[in-house]
């Protein structure tokens, strides 16, 4: 699913160079559950961003999916990012000004779905996580947990095979935080495959591979087990023919 | 003080496009505000320049013949003479053109017989009230007699004498007194210069030649009649409400045409210098004002960017003085920058509006005064947004945001 | 999309009115000094016959003084009025479909009816092709013919103004009145007609009115009508009488031919060059040969219909519109940087840089769209305050006046200046945002900000 190999990236000023990745290297296999953790400036979010194709590197490989992304498009990156990733903020970002049912229909919009898919899939996305009868909230009219769950839905919506999660539950209390993880798990369980940047160590735990950074490099890791064989599933795979 | 001026210089480095723009603004703004100030001063000493004339307490009579029965010479004589018995009635003339009133004629005149070229001048034919009519003053000479005054003529009639502007009189005779000597018509017929009148305008305000006026004694072709009438001050408005009265019906073989003030004479002369003037300090105003609002929206955008660091700098023992400098003095520093490159833009543009179409160039004055103005304009306008900036309080370096 | 983004950009522009207030009023501005300046601007410049263009042609010959041109500020240029013998020369020709040579005269006009007041009316003194030849519209009646001018017969087209003064605008075909004492019968009414700039007589303005009768062109001959226009003469010789000056070198009459194509056209200079060598061998026209055939356009450009004022008035609108865009464009900035956390979130979600960009764009659009509407408003109370300012206490009226409205030319100019408002001031900054890297936009800091900005093309 996810595959680096030797990725640097090295943030310039005038003064002083920043290596943010060092030699990087993760594999990460379709289906799995990874945590990576690492105290803060190790290069966690550079990791989480480049991953994410939010941001280019200087050195190394990486492959999405079968995809060499390295030297594509800003269009094609959009494309992949659309269509294959997810994302999730430890701030949520779902836009202010936007009810939750907009939210969601976002990259439903960048993707070119006909009116009625988009309908059905922000439905299902919000039954999924339970907010469907919240719909047309704004984000400030909804709880901590609730926005991230929301947040969670959008992610979902376009049915990325990839989940990108940064520091989800950073910004809600505990009980809400392991109901996202929770949440997370059975989500891993349907197919998708879900990394998950922390520095919890308890919450990286519930994940089934643990990988460490320290200054920009691969410490350490740890696996629960091995990574679930077989293809993503899907979430609404009766959906994924086109509009 | 503290003038350090680093720290300003690199956040504007760090993103200049927001400085940039203002600076722009402020440079177009300065070259518009140059160039156009130069531009009205010019048209406001145009409308301004004196016409030598009595113009509060004058007005003009139009009349003009039409039926067989007309007989031109003596409506001239019955209407002159009631206008001269009216009483309030100061002078009044029969004459072949109105001062600023863009219809009449001119000649070369020529001060040696068998020249090629004469001196362009503006010709007017009165009568013997004619300067008092006008009321313009005589430096030297007289004033046409009664018996002086020849009748109407066709064409290029000899001519014994004629008065001259003095400005007239010194291109024609650069090496001194004009008065006694010979001019020549374009037959080379001598006309004897006999009075030289202080200064009068013409028919045409955009003639550069406005004040080169000479009159003649003879009386204007018909079947159309100019009168001009002087008043005592005061009585002109009542006196040409009588005279429009009495003229519409005192003669059915001839037309009244109109009945106008000097003064709406003078006005409608100058109405498009006077409204390009108008309009060019209103939108310059408009533009300053705008100009303003760039650097307004900036000094505010910054403010707000950065109330965090002006917390920060609070918090370590800046005062609200120091604050309100800093950010003065980046506003500043953006005006300066804006008002280098406006004075080149604005010498760029005075030279190419001179070059091409013969405008007023912009002066020391008008550049120095210009730039005084948009650094006043630029300080007034960040004022606000760094008093802002100064109230934010120190304990907003340790909140999150 | 454009339904999503228009969606998108209306909410934006609601969540912060007074930024966008601040912005739609820059525009306007601009947009309505701009829309003010080019109304009048092209008022002046504008062809009234453009559709005759390449027919109509005004012809001058250099019949001016050895020593000095004609014209002091065109010295290349021939006077722009003939004399009498060389305009009665050309008007024999038989290449032109129509010529007209003409001049305007002083006129009294009674109607005869007891208690009506006799009426000033400026009078043009035309051959009989003038109105088939400058398309002059009739509301009653029509022209004469050839014939009435070699009469001459006493007929008689009034403008529509005048048949309003002398007869309450009812159909005077046939009615007869005394034009200065001489007994005229009507034949013709014209419909309202007011060609600006009156590019077939610009002697006494551009922008004077077209005179209020007309009368055949023996007229001028047999009754010994003065000339109430412009007349130049250079030539020292005596003027004693009406027939003196007809004999002179004096230049008075405007002179205009109607040519079907190219070669009537080449036809026809070389007539007039034949003609003006034949005259210099009889000891007249000692200048340099220079006759000329000239467009309406080129007629209008060569006697300075647009003057340097008119021209520095447009440069400072657009001056003006330049630096209400500067501003727009640092307002935008301002807007879509604090929107920048929000960008960073829709590139995540798959937006590309060519979507957001199309995104900000339409903003931009929109707030230019508004600000053209409320410019063209606005500028129609400029161009009131303009007429205001031209108006004069006398009665006398100034052409400005009839240029100083709201013409399709000025819708057209602020449609074509709200797009060019939305290029200028919205494009640089949509792309800008646009451009801005995603994880950079989720941090809130976009642009500048050089020391994670930075971006590294591989």
């Amino acid at each position: 699913m996810l595959d680096m190999q030797g990725i640097s990236k090295i943030y310039r000023t005038d003064l002083i160079e920043t290596h943010a990745l060092r030699q990087f290297s993760l594999r990460v296999e379709a289906g799995d559950f990874v945590a990576v953790t690492g105290p803060s400036g190790s290069g966690k979010t550079t990791f989480m961003n480049i991953a994410g194709l939010l941001e280019d590197f200087d050195t190394g490989r990486y492959q999405l999916d079968g995809t060499d992304v390295s030297g594509l498009s800003d269009a094609v990156r959009s494309r992949l990012r659309n269509e294959r990733i997810g994302f999730i903020f430890q701030s949520f970002n779902l836009i202010p000004e936007l009810d939750i049912f907009d939210n969601v229909d976002v990259p439903l919009r960048y993707r070119g779905f006909s009116r009625r898919d988009r309908a059905e899939r922000i439905a299902s996305a919000l039954d999924l996580v339970g907010l469907r009868s919240r719909m047309h909230h704004l984000p400030a009219q909804l709880s901590g947990g609730q926005q991230q769950r929301a947040a969670i839905a959008r992610a979902l919506a376009g049915d990325p095979g990839l989940l990108l999660a940064d520091e989800p539950t950073g910004n809600v209390d505990s009980l809400m935080a392991r109901q996202i993880m929770d949440l997370l798990e059975e989500i891993n369980e349907m197919g998708t495959t879900i990394v998950l940047v922390t520095h919890d160590l308890e919450l990286a735990r519930r994940a089934r591979r643990n990988v460490h950074i320290v200054d920009g490099q691969v410490s350490d890791f740890w696996s629960l087990e091995p990574p679930a064989p077989g293809l993503h599933a899907g979430l609404v795979p009766a959906m994924m023919a086109p509009a | 003080m503290n003038w350090n001026l680093r720290p300003i210089l690199v956040a504007i480095w760090r993103s200049p496009t927001g400085a940039l723009l203002v600076a722009l603004q402020v440079a177009l703004a300065l070259a518009v505000l140059v160039n156009a100030a130069g531009i009205v001063q010019q048209r406001v000493q145009k409308v301004g320049r004196p016409n030598g004339m009595d113009t509060p307490n004058q007005f003009v009579v139009a009349v003009s013949g039409f039926t067989r029965e007309f007989d031109y010479t003596a409506m001239l004589a019955t209407d002159l003479a009631w206008l001269r018995g009216l009483p309030g009635v100061v002078a009044a003339s029969v004459t072949s053109a109105v001062p600023l009133l863009d219809s009449g004629s001119s000649a070369g005149i020529r001060n040696a017989p068998g020249l090629k070229a004469g001196r362009q001048a503006n010709i007017f034919e009165m009568d013997e009230q004619g300067l008092a009519a006008l009321g313009v003053r005589l430096v030297a000479g007289r004033a046409f007699s009664a018996e002086e005054i020849l009748p109407p003529a066709q064409g290029n009639q000899a001519l014994p004498q004629i008065l001259l502007t003095r400005a007239l009189a010194r291109v024609l005779f650069p090496d001194g007194d004009a008065l006694g000597r010979q001019v020549y018509d374009p037959l080379d017929r001598p006309i004897t210069v006999t009075g030289i009148i202080e200064h009068m305008h013409g028919n045409w305000v955009d003639w550069d030649k406005l004040d080169h006026v000479a009159i003649v004694p003879r009386v204007p072709e018909g079947p159309q009649a100019l009168y001009l009438v002087r008043t005592r001050a005061g009585e002109r408005d009542a006196l040409m409400r009588r005279v429009e009265e009495h003229m519409a019906t005192s003669d059915p073989t001839r037309l009244l045409l109109w009945v106008r003030s000097m003064s709406s004479i003078e006005r409608r002369a100058y109405l498009a210098d006077r409204n390009l003037a108008i309009f060019l300090t209103a939108v310059t105003a408009a533009l300053l004002l705008v100009a303003a609002l760039g650097i307004f929206g900036l000094a505010t955008y910054n403010v707000a960017a950065r109330t965090r660091q002006i917390g920060t700098r609070r918090a370590l023992g800046a005062r609200r003085g120091d604050i309100v400098r800093h950010f003065l003095l980046e506003s500043s520093l953006v005006t300066t920058a804006g008002a280098t490159a406006g004075v080149a833009l604005a010498l760029a543009a005075g030279y190419w509006l001179s070059v091409t179409w013969q405008l007023p160039r912009p002066g020391l004055l008008h550049l120095s005064t210009g730039v005084a103005a948009v650094w006043i304009i630029g300080l007034l306008a960040a004022w606000q947004p760094a008093r802002r900036a100064a109230a934010v309080p120190p304990a907003v370096a340790t909140r999150t945001v | 999309m454009l339904g999503y983004y228009l969606r998108l950009a209306m909410s934006s522009l609601r969540r912060s009115p007074g930024l966008t207030a601040l912005m739609i009023a820059a525009v306007a501005l601009g947009i309505a000094v701009c829309v003010t300046s080019l109304t009048v601007y092209q008022g002046l410049s504008g062809n009234p016959i453009p559709w005759k263009n390449d027919l109509l042609h005004a012809v001058t010959i250099d019949n001016w003084d050895p020593q000095f041109p004609a014209r002091e500020r065109h010295p290349d240029q021939p006077p722009t009025q003939l004399a009498w013998r060389d305009a009665v020369a050309l008007l024999e020709s038989d290449i032109p479909v129509r010529s007209v040579v003409m001049f305007k005269t002083a006129g009294v006009l009674a109607t005869g009816t007891a208690g009506a007041r006799p009426q000033r009316a400026l009078t043009r003194v035309t051959s009989a092709d003038f109105f088939a030849m400058f398309d002059v519209p009739f509301r009653f009646g029509a022209g004469w013919t050839a014939a009435a001018d070699q009469g001459p017969e006493p007929v008689i087209v009034l403008a529509s103004a005048m048949n309003e003064r002398l007869f309450g605008g009812a159909n005077s075909v046939g009615r007869t009145l005394r034009w200065n004492d001489m007994e005229f019968r009507v034949v013709g009414v014209l419909d309202e007609w007011r060609p600006l700039p009156k590019f077939y007589d610009l002697n006494n303005g551009a922008l004077q009115e077209p005179e209020e009768a007309y009368i055949p062109w023996g007229w001028g001959l047999a009754a010994e009508l003065p000339s109430a226009g412009s007349w130049n003469c250079w030539k020292p010789e005596p003027l004693a009488s009406f027939r003196d000056f007809v004999q002179s070198e004096c230049v008075w009459l405007q002179v205009w031919v109607e040519l079907a194509d190219a070669g009537a056209r080449q036809r026809m200079q070389s007539l007039l060059d034949t003609y003006a060598r034949d005259q210099q061998r009889a000891g007249r026209l000692p200048r340099p040969l220079n006759n000329r055939l000239t467009p309406v356009d080129r007629w209008l450009a060569d006697n300075d219909v647009v003057g340097s004022d008119d021209r520095v008035l447009v440069g400072l609108a657009f001056a003006f519109l330049a630096v209400c865009l500067l501003n727009t464009v640092g307002l935008l900035l301002a807007r879509f940087q604090r929107g920048a956390v929000t960008t960073g979130v829709r590139r995540a979600l798959g937006a590309s840089r060519r979507q957001i960009c199309l995104q900000h764009l339409t903003e931009a659009g929109l707030v230019c769209a508004a600000g053209a509407a409320l410019g063209l408003a606005l500028a129609g109370l400029l161009l009131w305050g303009l007429r205001l300012l031209y108006a004069t206490q006398d009665g006398t009226r100034d052409g400005i006046q009839a240029l100083a409205h709201v013409a399709p030319g000025s819708i057209t100019t602020a449609l074509a200046l709200a797009v060019l408002a939305t290029l200028v001031a919205g494009l640089y900054p949509s792309w800008r945002i646009g451009r801005s890297a995603p994880a950079a936009c989720l941090q809130g800091r976009p642009m500048g900000f050089r020391h994670t900005g930075r971006r590294f093309v591989p």
